[in-house]
């Protein structure tokens, strides 16, 4: 090895060991003033450089970050607003049940739940198919039911499923009373989709809007008191023998889903089962 | 090529200060310059690794605020040692890169640390080892290999194309 290098490392160490005793003694601080008027301005650029590259990288992944996030956030509210509808579906559902097995296990008479399978909901013909039929033992006219009031009665059965005719129908007919008034009449369906009482008696057309109409229960078709729907509005006919009033049916029939068959006999006042008779 | 030297001595000395930081693992940050004198002084021999030691070690010691001339004078002694030795070693293997960049960071430690005695340092010599020189020479070991490798890859891709 030549000689030169143990010379630069000699004098490097000397200079090196003359420098540390030098500060340590307090003497050259100009040395590193100096120096620093060299490094400072590097590092100042140094540091800028990496600041805007680090800064870069992280707004790159922090951009990155939110992107799979707001990937992971979307898929979970699909599948949340999924589940939720899927729960609200659930809990309707059983809302429903428990409100037609109430009005099932309180009912002074024997009754077949069903299911309804289809609607007919044409302007000539307004009926739904439950089913329930021949095989369960259901019979022609039978009275359906539901939790909020009369729909209607059977008027064909088949093997497995009975056809319902719906209060709306335009052949229905049902008997019926005011509560409040005790007018008779009978309800009818209208082609339009709607009900009316008619043939109300001149003087008991006392009835007034929002009075609520019930079965009568005479023909022994149906039960007497079975909600069947409130007064809309009344046609005055002046001094004609009969009124006739417009009526808001007890049952939303594009709603329901669960029905009850009353399957037995019998002529007793169920008024008292429905929640909207008891005003 | 001088340019690169020149700025890999003298970058390589501020730039610990300044970029050693973003490097950090487990607040463990290596030792660049001394990598930078280690590469140089096995190509270039013992003078060329001394001198780049000490200019890298010099401007390490402004730009991080402490004694002018610890790191120069172990950093110059480190790129003396290799620049003679070197040429023996057969420094092209990743086994002997990682343990021989180890030993190398062990041995600059412990010059500075003696070095930092003469002058009455205060730390006590194990913790010294166990959390700073011992970490930093395993990172040191394998970022070193690492870039072993890149500048030998660099090599022969631009003896391909030339």
């Amino acid at each position: 090895m030549k000689i030169r290098a143990f010379v630069l490392l000699g004098t490097v160490a000397a200079v090196c060991l003359l420098l540390l005793t030098l500060q340590m003694r307090g003497h050259i601080a100009g040395a590193s003033d100096a120096l620093a008027l060299v490094t400072t301005p590097v590092q100042s650029v140094l540091a800028r450089v990496n600041r805007g590259t680090v800064g870069l990288w992280s707004t790159y992944r922090d951009w990155k970050n939110v992107r799979a996030e707001n990937r992971r956030l979307r898929e979970e509210s699909q599948e949340l607003r999924v589940a939720a509808l899927r729960v609200t579906e659930t809990v309707e559902e059983n809302r429903r049940l428990r409100r037609l097995l109430a009005l099932k296990e309180s009912m002074p008479l024997a009754t077949l739940s069903g299911e309804i399978i289809a609607r007919e909901w044409g302007g000539w013909v307004r009926s739904l198919t439950v089913n329930r039929g021949r095989a369960d033992r259901v019979a022609r006219l039978t009275a359906v039911i539901g939790p909020d009031g009369l729909i209607g009665r059977v008027v064909d059965v088949r093997p497995g499923a009975s056809i319902v005719q719906v209060l709306t129908d335009p052949t229905s007919t049902v008997g019926a009373h005011a509560v409040r008034t005790r007018t008779q009449g009978i309800v009818e369906g209208e082609p339009r989709g709607t009900v009316r009482f008619k043939y109300m008696a001149r003087d008991g057309s006392g009835i007034q809007v929002g009075d609520l109409v019930v079965t009568s229960g005479a023909g022994g078709l149906f039960p007497r008191g079975i909600p069947v729907g409130r007064v809309r509005a009344i046609d005055d006919r002046g001094s004609a023998l009969f009124h006739y009033a417009q009526l808001v049916p007890a049952v939303d029939f594009a709603r329901i889903d669960e029905v009850l068959l009353i399957v037995g006999e019998g002529t007793n006042d169920v008024a008292a089962l429905f929640p909207s008779t008891s005003d | 090529m001088r340019t690169f030297v020149a700025v890999a001595i003298f970058g390589g000395g501020i730039a610990h200060a300044t970029l050693g930081p973003a490097l950090r693992i487990a607040d463990v940050a290596p030792d660049i310059p001394l990598i930078m004198v280690v590469l140089l002084a096995l190509r270039r021999g013992p003078e060329f690794g001394c001198g780049a030691g000490f200019v890298a070690g010099l401007l390490q010691d402004a730009a991080s605020g402490g004694l002018l001339g610890v790191q120069a004078l172990t950093k110059a002694l480190i790129g003396f040692a290799i620049g003679a030795v070197g040429a023996r070693l057969r420094v092209s293997q990743p086994l002997v890169q990682v343990p021989g960049l180890v030993l190398l960071t062990i041995a600059e430690g412990l010059a500075r640390f003696s070095l930092l005695k003469l002058f009455r340092f205060p730390a006590p010599f194990g913790e010294l080892m166990t959390y700073v020189v011992l970490p930093q020479a395993l990172y040191n070991g394998f970022l070193g290999a690492a870039l072993v490798l890149a500048l030998a890859w660099a090599e022969s891709t631009r003896a391909r194309t030339s």
